[in-house]
């Protein structure tokens, strides 16, 4: 069998490739401006009479191109950002060197990891120990494809896409574990273990809020999600889910998981520098290294894309009316003002306990988050005929969230968590 | 049937390495890449859901489930293990091979594959929720209860015997 035939084959055969956006909307408008490279390259390959294979592969991968190219630029502009937020926090001046406000830090830091030593300790698995890194970024660019950014820009449109990322996050999990055990030494393996606790214990309330949205928008496809939440209230409060009872919990709980699930502070113990050097990066040196820095931000991206997907109305603008600015610019502002809260959580709050993390996922976040799905039933079954909700259905759903909340955390505060902290080993 | 054939070597080595590997944590590394494959070839003919949902339990719950048990217990001898090994094989062999038989027996007699050629196997999501939670729920619901009950039976298998942890309480 000849190869072309042998790979058009091998993709026709999944038929999730196939569904790779094909329509074509207008070439030069500002709403299917990203979408611009791939019409470019599949109108020169139809001009120059490619085959049908090559014309979707080539689309196809110019599709996912641009994804990635956005993210990585993201990532790097991020990696500054963060540095500068951190500083003015901490009343510094942060990196200001390399070019104007630090502004070629993020060049600098890149140059800085390639050229730096690779260094696989004796006792590592080198196998292991090289695949680690790249499956810590695969799943993060994978959940980054099935994120509807805008009106046009969807650059895989699963019917499961929700499904599809939860099952891409699992991978990380496996790899954070490869991370640990191929270091062959203590504290990657201690990071790793502590990571996997973390991961496992947060995804439930993660998937459980998610699963209020999914009831009652009928449907795992994430474009549809974000079309049910379009339309506006009174004829201003946009019909976003975090603006409902049941939703504005969920899309908290989300919230406080996502950041727990991208170990970022304060659940930031899997690579708590203060205890275990840097958890399961610790024997990574050079862009192996780099490669976990990169696939912790894209996680982290594609976490607060679902975020703004699941509870935040996706591309829909904030307010009516303002149909003229290209969809993608909300998503992407929403994104960065997701990003910023990130970052102010991570200056404000000091990293939590082992027994406090886990005491909050079990005892306080998975049962509001369970919660939330009969509230969400109660929801849809007191709304109007017009699909709105009266003043009625608002407090009783209002209240059965917010009596049991405030007796797990007065339980919470009284009897679980310590008041004093006491140290057992070190007095 | 390309990515069959593509995916079933690749399939087998991965499954006998798990079998064959004398390090634990080899093996469940293995068994987990044997899974997230078998996956892979569900959303190769077009079961989506299957396949996401093979990957999320069994890579995701199962195999790190796994690797914490090898982890959180203590590991075996592995020249041991390795000396021990004509006696397993021959032991797995037997246990296999009266299963390998019945299966084939099934897909030789029962299962036309020429009908699923043509047949289009794209079956909506909703159509599968529906056919899982109404016609299908008592099914599912008894898994559910088995489940929750094998549950609760492990915690009490797995609780430690005897006077509580020596760790005073944190209050």
């Amino acid at each position: 069998m000849r190869v072309p035939a042998l790979i058009a084959l091998v993709l026709g055969s999944f038929p999730s490739l196939g569904l790779a956006a094909t329509d074509k909307p207008p070439l030069l408008t500002g709403e299917s401006l990203p979408r611009l490279p791939q019409r470019l390259v599949e109108m020169a390959l139809e001009a120059l009479k490619a085959p049908d294979w090559l014309v979707s592969l080539a689309s196809f991968a110019t599709a996912a191109g641009t994804v990635v190219a956005v993210f990585l630029s993201a990532f790097a502009l991020l990696s500054l950002i963060e540095r500068k937020t951190l500083a003015r926090a901490q009343n510094r001046l942060g990196p200001n060197r390399a070019g104007i406000f630090g502004i070629l830090q993020p060049v600098a830091d890149g140059i800085k990891m390639l050229t730096k030593e690779d260094i696989v300790p004796t006792k590592a698995e080198w196998f292991l120990h090289l695949v680690a890194p790249v499956m810590i970024v695969i799943p993060s660019i994978l959940a980054l494809g099935v994120i509807p950014y805008g009106r046009e820009w969807l650059p895989v449109p699963l019917e499961l896409g929700l499904v599809f990322f939860f099952a891409t996050g699992t991978m990380t999990e496996v790899a954070v574990f490869i991370a640990g055990w191929a270091s062959g030494s203590k504290f990657p393996m201690l990071g790793a273990m502590r990571a996997i606790s973390q991961m496992i214990s947060y995804e439930l309330p993660l998937i459980i809020s998610a699963l209020s949205v999914v009831m009652l928008s009928g449907t795992l496809s994430l474009a549809d999600i974000v079309a049910a939440q379009s339309g506006y209230h009174l004829g201003f409060i946009p019909a976003w889910n975090i603006l409902t009872p049941w939703g504005f919990v969920a899309g908290i709980i989300f919230l406080i998981a996502a950041n727990a699930e991208s170990n970022r502070c304060p659940f930031d113990l899997p690579e708590g520098e203060s205890e275990i050097v840097a958890g399961h990066m610790t024997e990574y040196s050079g862009f192996k290294y780099a490669l976990f820095f990169m696939g912790e931000y894209l996680g982290l991206f594609a976490i607060s894309g679902l975020g703004i997907t699941l509870f935040l109305g996706g591309w829909q603008a904030p307010l009516p009316g303002l149909g003229f600015v290209p969809s993608w610019f909300w998503f992407f502002g929403k994104l960065a003002a997701i990003i910023f809260f990130f970052l102010w959580v991570r200056t404000t709050f000091p990293r939590v306990r082992v027994d406090q993390l886990m005491r909050f996922a079990w005892l306080c976040l998975i049962p509001i988050a369970l919660l939330t799905l009969p509230v969400a039933a109660l929801w849809h079954f007191t709304a109007n005929p017009d699909g709105s909700n009266g003043v009625l259905s608002w407090l009783l759903c209002s209240a059965i969230l917010a009596v049991p909340f405030i007796i797990i955390t007065v339980i919470f505060n009284r009897r679980l968590a310590p008041s004093l902290r006491t140290y057992h080993y070190a007095e | 049937m390309v990515p069959l054939l593509l995916l079933s070597p690749l399939i087998l080595l991965a499954a006998l390495g798990a079998v064959w590997k004398a390090r634990p944590v080899h093996a469940a590394l293995l068994l987990a890449l044997a899974l997230a494959l078998v996956a892979v070839l569900y959303l190769s003919v077009g079961a989506e859901f299957i396949g996401l949902v093979q990957f999320m339990v069994y890579v995701g719950g199962v195999a790190i489930l796994i690797v914490f048990a090898l982890l959180i217990t203590r590991p075996g001898d592995e020249a041991a293990e390795v000396a021990r090994r004509p006696r397993s094989l021959a032991l797995g062999l037997v246990c296999v091979a009266p299963v390998l038989g019945i299966l084939l027996y099934a897909v030789s007699k029962g299962l036309p594959v020429a009908a699923f050629e043509d047949a289009n196997p794209k079956l909506p999501v909703q159509a599968l929720g529906t056919e899982l939670f109404e016609n299908a729920v008592p099914a599912v619901l008894t898994v559910g209860v088995l489940l929750t009950a094998v549950l609760i039976g492990a915690a009490l298998f797995a609780r430690e015997p005897g006077p509580k942890s020596e760790l005073p309480a944190d209050r």
